[in-house]
């Protein structure tokens, strides 16, 4: 059984996150931001999934100890939202309040071809609520996916398995939701 | 994949080691509670003591139902009639966290005063996850105080118990297919009733329209459904906005409330979509509405926001 274990931001769908492993027979379990590494791998896990955040987190909040995942983690993480904007910021990205927020339903545009994306339609639906986003793209990262409104919508690091997603993937109404963290699963079997 | 069964039987393992004595259920009549009170049951028998309150904004003949599920259960309960207590506490309360707050407060008062005449330790609640995810603490931001978790006194004299707390509805009802329960299906009412479909004060007179108007949109939307003309949706009603508008009624100037309709579909509540009710359905719902409560409401209009950025119920 593959591990992933869910670090919780605070955001309204940490605990959908951890549902929507549970559904995909993963062994999962929420666990604070603030967990060490060291207990973290103690645990033998496989993935990582950095939920979204309470109000503003992105803009400056350290998110516990999660410089400490990406700076020494080799399995894949998956940043959603806060976590994304984190992952933007450790690596040298900027984070700014979005010009247009966007709530709700929103058309996602696939730019690039990768495995987080296998079998999702170049235009589909995904669900956001955002204030806050990645407005410059941190070095050796790539753009997978845009919306209307936000230019960096998915990114891939180039050096490691690390994802980070503006929309969420977690919930119900995000049309290709489930598959996305099929392929993310898919990527933590080792 | 979520397996009812084996939710069941664990559940009712630890319910038996987690309760010794007595057990009270705070009973809505609503899928989590019903799910709730069979589950509990199952472990502790007749130790369980159901209470159903009626608020006052409950639906429309809604406590009465609830009698009767209660008989079939074959649960041992009261049945509070405590609507008028509810409405003079809320009265000139317009925030609906206050409004939340005070409901929350009112109902432990009622399950403590039961609890202490029956000696009674314990208090089972149908909490689900969207309850305590949106009436947030610590890191997460409150959204809305659920009645059961944010709006609970800081001081109480009884233990919860909350056996669904890591449940979405959509599990809650696939517990509830498997102990064939006739309110599996049933849609979504809030803990607080009526009253955060009343935004600003909800005063008898206001429940009393909105209550009617629910009963309408229900009606409609089940018959509509039943009919193949649209999808049942997740949770469908009516809304009290306290607004005045200018109409005209048999040639007389009219200066009703507005009232709007709501539809959304979901699975889980924690994202949904508005619904798309056709026109032709649309076109019914008003004018019963306005007809039905002739001056006191001369206004329909149709909730279209997805949450988010919106939640499903108003308050």
């Amino acid at each position: 059984m593959v591990k992933i274990y869910v670090v919780d931001n605070g955001g309204q769908w940490t605990h959908r996150e951890w549902r929507t492993l549970r559904d995909l027979d993963v062994e999962t379990k929420i666990i604070p931001n603030t967990t060490s590494f060291e207990d973290i791998i103690k645990e033998g896990i496989d993935g990582l999934v950095l939920s979204g955040g309470a109000p503003r987190i992105g803009l400056k909040d350290e998110l516990g100890n999660t410089s400490e995942y990406l700076e020494k983690a080799d399995f894949p993480i998956l940043g959603i939202c806060a976590g994304h904007h984190f992952m933007g910021r450790f690596f040298g990205g900027k984070v700014t309040p979005s010009k247009t927020p966007e709530f709700g339903k929103i058309e996602l545009q696939l730019i690039k071809k990768d495995r987080l994306f296998n079998g999702v339609s170049e235009k589909s639906i995904v669900w956001e609520s955002h204030n806050d986003e990645v407005s410059e793209l941190p070095e050796d990262f790539e753009v997978l996916a845009k919306s209307e409104s936000c230019k960096i919508q998915a990114m891939k690091y180039s050096k490691k398995p690390f994802y980070g997603v503006q929309f969420h993937p977690e919930v119900e109404h995000t049309e290709y939701g489930e598959l996305i963290f099929k392929n993310f699963v898919n990527m933590c079997e080792r | 994949m979520f397996n009812a069964e084996k939710f069941i039987n664990e559940s009712v393992l630890n319910l038996k080691e987690e309760i010794t004595g007595k057990a009270l259920i705070a009973f809505s009549g609503g899928v989590d509670s019903t799910v709730c009170a069979t589950l509990v049951n199952k472990a502790i028998g007749k130790n369980l003591v159901a209470v159903h309150v009626d608020t006052g904004y409950m639906r429309k003949n809604e406590s009465k139902e609830v009698k009767k599920l209660m008989d079939k259960i074959g649960l041992n309960y009261h049945f509070i009639d405590a609507s008028e207590e509810f409405y003079k506490d809320l009265k000139g309360v317009i925030d609906p966290e206050k409004k939340r707050k005070i409901i929350g407060v009112k109902f432990i008062r009622i399950f403590e005063k039961v609890a202490k005449k029956e000696k009674i330790k314990y208090l089972v609640q149908g909490t689900i996850a969207p309850d305590w995810i949106e009436s947030g603490g610590e890191l997460r931001d409150t959204i809305k105080s659920h009645h059961n978790v944010g709006g609970l006194p800081e001081e109480m004299n009884l233990l919860l118990v909350e056996p669904l707390r890591d449940l979405y509805k959509d599990e809650v009802r696939k517990i509830a297919r498997e102990f064939n329960l006739p309110v599996a299906e049933r849609q979504p009412f809030p803990g607080p009733g009526l009253a955060i479909r009343i935004i600003g004060e909800a005063t008898k007179e206001r429940a009393e329209i909105v209550r009617e108007a629910c009963d309408i949109v229900e009606k409609e939307i089940e018959d509509a459904s039943k009919k193949g003309l649209m999808e049942i949706p997740w949770q469908y009603f009516a809304v009290l906005i306290p607004v005045k508008s200018v109409g005209v009624q048999g040639d007389r100037r009219a200066y009703g409330y507005v009232i709007s309709v709501r539809a959304v579909h979901s699975i889980d509540a924690m994202t949904c979509a508005y619904s798309l009710i056709p026109h032709e359905i649309l076109d019914r719902i008003s004018t019963r509405i306005t007809n039905k409560m002739k001056d006191k409401v001369n206004r329909v209009v149709y909730d279209i926001t997805n949450k988010p950025p919106s939640t499903v119920e108003w308050e």
